[in-house]
C-alpha cells in the first residue's frame, strides 16, 4: 500500500511538469505586456524595455521557463507576485484555507442530500419520490451557478434579508455560496447514488443476505451500499477537487477571496507567476484528492485493495476476530 | 414423521407492463421432517420462484404472490409479519443459491458473512459467533484459518462451500437448495453433494433440492416433484417415478437422457418449447409438445392419484390407468 502511495505521488512529477509546460507556454502567446500593465499606460519605452529586461521578459522561450523551473525544482520558489510583491506561495496560501473550507462544506452538504436522496431513490425505484428527485437532479445540474447564486442573493438578502449577501467571517455568510456550490454536486452524486445503488441492489449477494434473515436497513446500508459507493467516491472526488481549484463565479458573487478569484484578478493583471503558480497549485490539490479517492478505494474494496498490493498473494491475518 | 412444510395452492406471478407472467400456478407440495424432495424441471418451470416464494424473497414488484398457503411448522408464511419473517429466514428455513460466484458480498470477509447469520438469530458475543463460523468452516472443508479472507479470493467449488455454510449455520429444519451444483465441474458436484448429504444426515434436516438433473435427484432425494410451466405434474416417492413414470413429461424427461450401454447416433429431445408463461394454453399446458396428446386434454387437469401417493396431471394418463372422475 505504501509503495503504491509513493509511485502515485511520484508519478505526480512528471503531470506537474506538463503542466506547467503547457500553462507556461499558453501565458507565452497571451497577449499583453506584463511590464505595461506595472507601469501604466502612460509610461515611456525605455522604462518598459528596461522593466522587461529587469523581468526576464525579453529571454528566448526555452530559458524564461527553465529558468521557472529551476527556481521551482531547486529552490521551491513559484516566483513574486508582479502585481503585489509578495511570493506567489504566500498569495496562494493566504486563500487557500478560504477556498478549503467552502469546498469541504459544499461537498459536505452535497454528499448528504446526494447519499441519502439517491439511496431512497433507488430503493423506492419510481415511487413519486423517485421522479421528484430526478426532476430536481435534472434542475440542479442543469441551473447556471452564478444564476443560481444571484436568485439566492435575490431571494434570501434583498427580500426576506435572512442571509447576508457577501462576506466569509461568520458561520452564516458560508450557507449561500456552499449551497450554490453544492447544488449540482448533489444532484450529480444523487443520479451516480442511484444508478449504481440500482445496480447493486439486483445482485445476488443483497438476496443472500436477506434470505439471512437481515433487516432492510442493514442490507441497504452495509450490503448494498459499500459495493454502490465506489462511483459516488468518484464523482465526489472530481467535484471536490474541482472546487478547490476555486469557483470562480460563486467566489465573485459572493465576494469571498479565494484561489479562483485570484487567478481570474492575476490573469486580468498578466501577473505570470501568480497565474503559473496557482494553476500548478490547483494542478496538485487535483491531484492528491485523486490519490486520496484512489486509497479510499481500498478502504472500500478488497479486491481493489489487493491489486495495490501489487499483485503478490497476501494473507489477510488481521486477527482480532480469529 | 411429521410434516414440516405443506404449500397448497401457492400462484406467484409477475406483473409486467407488457403482460402478467403466470411463473407458478396452484403449485401444492408437502414436505416431512428429514425428508428430502427433489424439484426438477427445465429452466423457466418457476422452480426457483417457488422457493423465493417460500423464502418470501420474490422480487416486489413485480413478483406477487396471489393467495395460497405456505404451512411451516402449521404456521402460514404468508401471512407473517415481516419480523417474524425475518426471524425465520436463515434461521429456520434457509437457501443455497445457485450461483456462488455471485451470491457472496465482495466486500465483506467469507468469516464475516458466516458470522452474520449466526449472530443474527442467535444471542452469542461477536467473538462466538466468529468462533462459530470457523467451525462451519472446516466443517465444509475450509481451513479456519480462511476465516479472514474475501470472496474472490477463494474458487468458485469454495464459494459453494461458504454459502452451504452460511446456509447451514443455523442448523435450519428446511434447506432450500437452488440448483447447488449446476455452476460447478464434475468433480465439486460430486463433493458438495456428498458434503450436503452428510449434511443433512447429521442434521436432520428437510431439504427441497432443485435442479435438472435427474441423476442428482436419484442420488439424493426421497420424493420428487416434477414441475413444468408453474405446476407439478408429477409427485411421488423417488421410486414411484422413476420406475413408472405416468406423465408424457416425465417420460420424455427420462427418454432424453443418453444410455451408455447403448450405440446411439442421436440423442431422443422433447420437441419444441416450454409455452411462454405470460401466455399460458388452457388445459394441459404439455399438450402441444405431446405426442399422446387428444380429446380430454384440452380441459384443465387436476393432480390425481394413481396409486399409493403417486400423483400426476394427465388426462391420457388416467385414461390408461383406469382412474377416472
Amino acid at each position: 500500500m505504501l509503495r503504491y502511495v509513493g509511485k502515485r505521488l511520484l508519478m505526480m512529477i512528471p503531470v506537474l511538469l506538463g503542466v506547467s509546460f503547457v500553462v507556461f507556454t499558453m501565458l507565452y502567446f497571451t497577449p499583453g505586456d506584463p511590464a505595461v500593465q506595472i507601469l501604466g499606460d502612460g509610461a515611456s519605452t525605455e522604462a518598459i524595455e528596461a522593466l522587461r529586461e529587469e523581468m526576464g521578459l525579453n529571454n528566448p522561450f526555452w530559458i524564461r521557463f527553465l529558468t521557472y523551473v529551476k527556481d521551482l525544482v531547486i529552490d521551491h520558489d513559484m516566483g513574486i507576485s508582479y502585481s503585489t510583491n509578495r511570493p506567489v506561495l504566500d498569495e496562494i496560501l493566504s486563500r487557500f484555507p478560504t477556498t478549503i473550507e467552502l469546498a469541504a462544506l459544499s461537498v459536505l452538504i452535497a454528499t448528504c442530500i446526494g447519499i441519502f436522496c439517491g439511496i431512497v431513490a433507488s430503493v423506492r425505484q419510481y415511487s413519486i419520490f423517485d421522479h421528484l428527485a430526478t426532476v430536481a437532479s435534472m434542475i440542479g445540474v442543469s441551473m447556471p451557478n452564478f444564476w443560481q447564486g444571484l436568485m439566492m442573493i435575490l431571494l434570501f438578502s434583498v427580500y426576506l434579508g435572512w442571509l447576508p449577501a457577501s462576506g466569509f467571517d461568520r458561520a452564516i455568510c458560508w450557507i449561500m455560496p456552499s449551497l450554490t456550490i453544492g447544488t449540482s454536486t448533489a444532484a450529480s452524486i444523487m443520479r451516480m447514488t442511484r444508478s449504481s445503488m440500482l445496480e447493486v441492489i439486483r445482485q445476488d449477494y443483497i438476496r443472500t443476505a436477506r434470505a439471512k434473515g437481515q433487516s432492510e436497513l442493514v442490507v441497504i446500508m452495509h450490503h448494498a451500499l459499500k459495493n454502490a459507493i465506489i462511483p459516488v467516491l468518484t464523482t465526489i472526488g472530481i467535484s471536490f477537487g474541482r472546487m478547490l481549484g476555486g469557483a470562480v463565479l460563486t467566489e465573485s458573487i459572493f465576494a469571498i477571496p479565494g484561489l479562483g478569484s485570484l487567478i481570474v484578478n492575476a490573469i486580468k493583471a498578466r501577473d505570470y507567476p501568480v497565474v503559473q503558480g496557482g494553476v500548478l497549485f490547483i494542478a496538485f490539490v487535483f491531484g492528491f484528492v485523486n490519490l486520496a479517492v484512489d486509497i479510499l478505494y481500498a478502504y472500500c474494496d478488497p479486491r481493489i485493495k489487493s491489486q495495490y498490493a501489487g499483485g503478490r498473494k497476501k494473507k489477510w491475518k488481521g486477527g482480532e476476530q480469529a | 414423521m411429521s410434516r414440516i412444510l405443506d404449500i397448497k395452492d401457492l400462484s406467484i406471478h409477475f406483473l409486467l407492463k407488457s403482460g402478467t407472467v403466470k411463473a407458478v400456478n396452484r403449485l401444492s407440495l408437502s414436505l416431512d421432517e428429514g425428508e428430502t424432495l427433489g424439484l426438477v424441471g427445465e429452466t423457466g418451470a418457476g422452480k426457483t420462484t417457488t422457493a423465493l416464494g417460500i423464502m418470501g424473497l420474490v422480487q416486489s414488484p413485480p413478483g406477487k404472490t396471489l393467495g395460497g398457503e405456505i404451512l411451516f411448522d402449521g404456521r402460514d408464511l404468508l401471512k407473517l409479519p415481516t419480523r417474524e419473517m425475518r426471524k425465520i429466514r436463515g434461521n429456520d428455513i434457509s437457501m443455497i443459491f445457485q450461483d456462488p460466484m455471485t451470491s457472496l458480498n465482495p466486500i465483506d470477509t467469507v468469516g464475516e458473512q458466516i458470522a452474520e447469520v449466526i449472530k443474527l438469530h442467535n444471542k452469542v458475543s461477536p467473538a462466538e459467533a466468529a468462533k462459530e463460523a470457523q467451525k462451519m468452516l472446516e466443517m465444509v472443508g475450509i481451513d479456519g484459518s480462511r476465516y479472514n479472507d474475501y470472496p474472490h479470493q477463494f474458487s468458485g467449488g469454495m464459494k459453494q462451500r461458504v454459502v452451504i455454510a452460511i446456509a447451514l449455520a443455523c442448523h435450519p429444519r428446511l434447506l432450500i437448495a437452488d440448483e447447488p451444483t449446476t455452476a460447478l465441474d464434475v468433480t465439486i458436484q460430486a463433493q458438495v453433494l456428498d458434503l450436503m448429504r452428510d449434511l443433512r444426515d447429521q442434521m436432520n434436516t428437510s431439504m427441497i433440492l432443485i435442479t435438472h438433473d435427474l441423476g442428482v435427484v436419484a442420488e439424493v432425494c426421497d420424493k420428487v416433484a416434477i414441475m413444468y410451466a408453474g405446476e407439478i405434474v408429477e409427485y411421488g416417492t423417488l421410486r414411484q417415478v422413476y420406475k413408472n413414470p405416468c406423465h408424457y413429461y416425465t417420460k420424455g424427461l427420462f427418454a432424453s437422457i443418453p444410455n451408455m450401454n447403448e450405440k446411439v447416433r442421436r440423442l431422443t429431445p422433447i420437441k419444441g418449447m416450454m409455452p411462454d408463461p405470460a401466455a399460458l394454453p388452457a388445459g394441459c399446458k404439455f399438450a402441444e409438445r405431446c405426442e399422446y396428446a387428444g380429446e380430454g386434454c384440452g380441459a384443465e387437469q387436476e393432480l390425481r392419484d394413481v396409486g399409493e401417493g403417486h400423483l400426476v396431471r394427465c388426462f391420457q394418463c388416467r385414461k390408461q390407468t383406469g382412474v377416472s372422475r
